[in-house]
């Protein structure tokens, strides 16, 4: 039973890192923690839903649509809002993310009322036994588009000259700056990655859950917590603390209690902070006073 | 060590301390000329003055940024309605218990304040906290009725059963104003002149010999208090308390309560009370408008007015000068 839970643990756990890892990208290169992320893996599902549904285009064509369009509102909320209160407090950045977060739910809530919306089935239905563990395509599709994306970002990073600017943004804005990169639209590009990231996870959950406005709060809290146990602000430990997660909600709700399937994530965020703020593979983030 | 605070700032004008007196004497007479439906949204308002003072002292003096206050009025609430239900307390009895309750998981949720957890992680943290409470309410059963809620009977003060939403309201009232007076005393006090120590510069307050930790226990447990007793009215008043009025949407309500009435300040959360509890109200029925409207505010506010209405106030009126808050 347990190499079953470890990789259907793991096949979820792809999606908390894809969350964790567009939230950490967006956090490294503008300080600010996105409280609105997981609407806008709520507003790609969305978006996926009525290109696919209603506008009966391809999955596919539908969902690059969706990931341009949120691109689009990324870049938009950078450019109308936070630009305008970067130099500000935290707590009106803190504030800003978490209005536009309730700003797309209301959106979608207007639209749909509250009903839950299933997606028509894209994935082929396939299962595949390796010993006693049972593989599904939808684990599959969705594990191999997470993972070549991450190989592909990984690549960017470390080998392109597009990303070694990144990581000087990540070091240090300040110093990015004073060098003469462009930090101002650095920023105004990763809120844009980071919002098609958030659409790309809404994409590719939207075959295989159910769709409702309030979805971004599951997201959201499973991809801080995926962040905090892999450590704040770490892009390994984004995507490693992911996959941690994913495993550990099914390993428990299996062995000790189903709650641990809804819980894990909070329990994992309070317990991490309180014991080892630094996560697992984290650097220090404690103020020292 | 108050000798080692920052030179004291002096004491708001006579008038000041009127207005805790001369407001609310305005307003008694104001239920014999409204119906039922206005006279709940009022005694809904009053709920929300507690609500906003009590989140203000953390978010606005303490400069924190902790998102468990719907835990707080929630855990509150319940408090009240669990000993009204199935100790049989009458409810004015429940008033200090449930601010205790409200107290006390305060104190519990500046813990990660005290291991140094500060701005993004202290939010994610509390955040955390208030959803595990929402999943607790529905899972303890036995003592919440889980997600059909708790149905609580009309309150009784004293032998007098409030059965009317008018005779809650003077009594609601009567808490409202002894909330904002003392938490007023409290921020006037070295305590309070502590807190905006804190919040403007933590490490340059201890230099100083501010002890602040137990300056974050006692902000976040005071606002636990003021924030409880807010649920225990609310539970009064609505007689009957279900997990799903503290959902997220609430955590909204409660940040627009403070933010577009006025950080850090204590008409402004009268008056962010007053404007956010009518609002809804108008759109209650349109799913989703409520939190569009909510989150147009807050943006509204953060773009262009970033001390909230009350700067709208206190440009005309000295009075409303808050003497605490420097940008």
């Amino acid at each position: 039973m347990l190499p079953q839970l470890v990789v259907s643990g793991l096949a979820q756990g792809v999606l908390y890192a894809l969350v964790a890892l567009s939230m950490t990208m967006v956090y490294r290169a503008t300080t600010v923690v996105n409280f609105g992320h997981g609407d806008l893996v709520m507003g790609g599902a969305f978006v996926v839903y009525v290109l696919v549904v209603y506008a009966h285009l391809p999955y596919l064509l539908g969902g690059l649509l969706a990931l341009t369009i949120l691109f689009a509102l990324g870049v938009g909320i950078h450019q109308g809002l936070m630009r305008r209160i970067m130099t500000g407090p935290h707590l009106a950045i803190a504030m800003m993310a978490l209005a536009v977060g309730y700003g797309l739910r209301g959106g979608a809530r207007v639209l749909w009322g509250r009903e839950v919306l299933p997606f028509p089935r894209i994935f082929p239905d396939h299962a595949w036994m390796l010993g006693d563990v049972v593989v599904t395509s939808d684990n599959l599709i969705v594990s191999g588009t997470v993972l070549g994306l991450m190989a592909v970002l990984f690549v960017l990073f470390n080998v392109t000259r597009t990303g070694r600017l990144l990581q000087a943004v990540f070091q240090s804005q300040r110093g990015a700056a004073l060098v003469g990169l462009n930090v101002d639209a650095v920023h105004r590009v990763m809120w844009g990655v980071g919002a098609a990231l958030a659409a790309l996870g809404g994409v590719l959950l939207a075959p295989i859950t159910l769709l409702y406005p309030d979805m971004g709060v599951w997201v959201l809290v499973r991809g801080f917590a995926a962040m905090t146990l892999g450590g704040f602000g770490t892009l390994h430990g984004a995507v490693l603390g992911g996959l941690i997660l994913g495993v550990v909600e099914l390993v428990l709700g299996a062995y000790v209690s189903t709650a641990f399937i809804d819980i894990s994530a909070y329990v994992v965020v309070i317990a991490v902070l309180l014991l080892r703020p630094d996560g697992l593979f984290g650097q220090q983030v404690v103020v020292r006073v | 060590m108050p000798g080692a605070l920052p030179a004291p700032v002096v004491g708001r004008p006579a008038l000041g301390r009127w207005v805790f007196l001369l407001v609310p004497l305005l307003v008694l007479p104001v239920p014999f000329f409204v119906n039922r439906y206005i006279q709940y949204v009022l005694n809904l308002i009053l709920v929300y003055v507690l609500v906003g003072v009590g989140f203000n002292i953390v978010i606005g003096n303490l400069g924190q940024l902790a998102f468990a206050n719907v835990a707080l009025f929630g855990l509150g609430a319940y408090a009240s309605g669990i000993l009204v239900v199935h100790a049989g307390w009458p409810w004015w009895t429940t008033v200090i218990p449930a601010g205790l309750v409200g107290a006390l998981a305060g104190a519990l949720a500046s813990l990660p304040a005290l291991r140094r957890i500060r701005l993004f992680y202290l939010a994610i943290m509390t955040m955390a906290f208030g959803e595990l409470m929402r999943w607790i309410y529905i899972r303890a059963e036995p003592l919440t009725n889980g997600s059909m809620g708790l149905a609580v009977p009309p309150p009784v003060l004293l032998g007098v059963r409030l059965s009317s939403d008018r005779s809650k309201f003077y009594v609601f009232l009567a808490l409202a104003v002894l909330a904002v007076v003392l938490t007023s005393s409290l921020l006037r006090s070295r305590f309070g002149r502590a807190f905006m120590a804190i919040r403007d510069n933590e490490l340059a307050a201890a230099a100083v010999g501010i002890p602040t930790d137990r300056y974050f226990i006692l902000a976040f447990a005071w606002s636990g208090f003021v924030v409880g007793v807010g649920g225990a009215m609310y539970t009064a008043l609505v007689g009957h308390v279900t997990p799903e009025a503290f959902n997220l949407l609430e955590l909204i309500l409660h940040f627009a309560v403070v933010m577009v009435g006025g950080l850090a300040s204590l008409a402004g959360s009268v008056i962010g009370a007053v404007v956010l509890t009518t609002t809804p109200e108008l759109f209650r029925g349109f799913p989703g408008v409520q939190e569009l409207v909510l989150a147009l505010l807050i943006v509204g506010v953060l773009l262009f007015l970033p001390r909230g209405l009350v700067s709208l106030l206190s440009l005309r009126l000295p009075l409303f000068r808050e003497r605490y808050y420097r940008e």
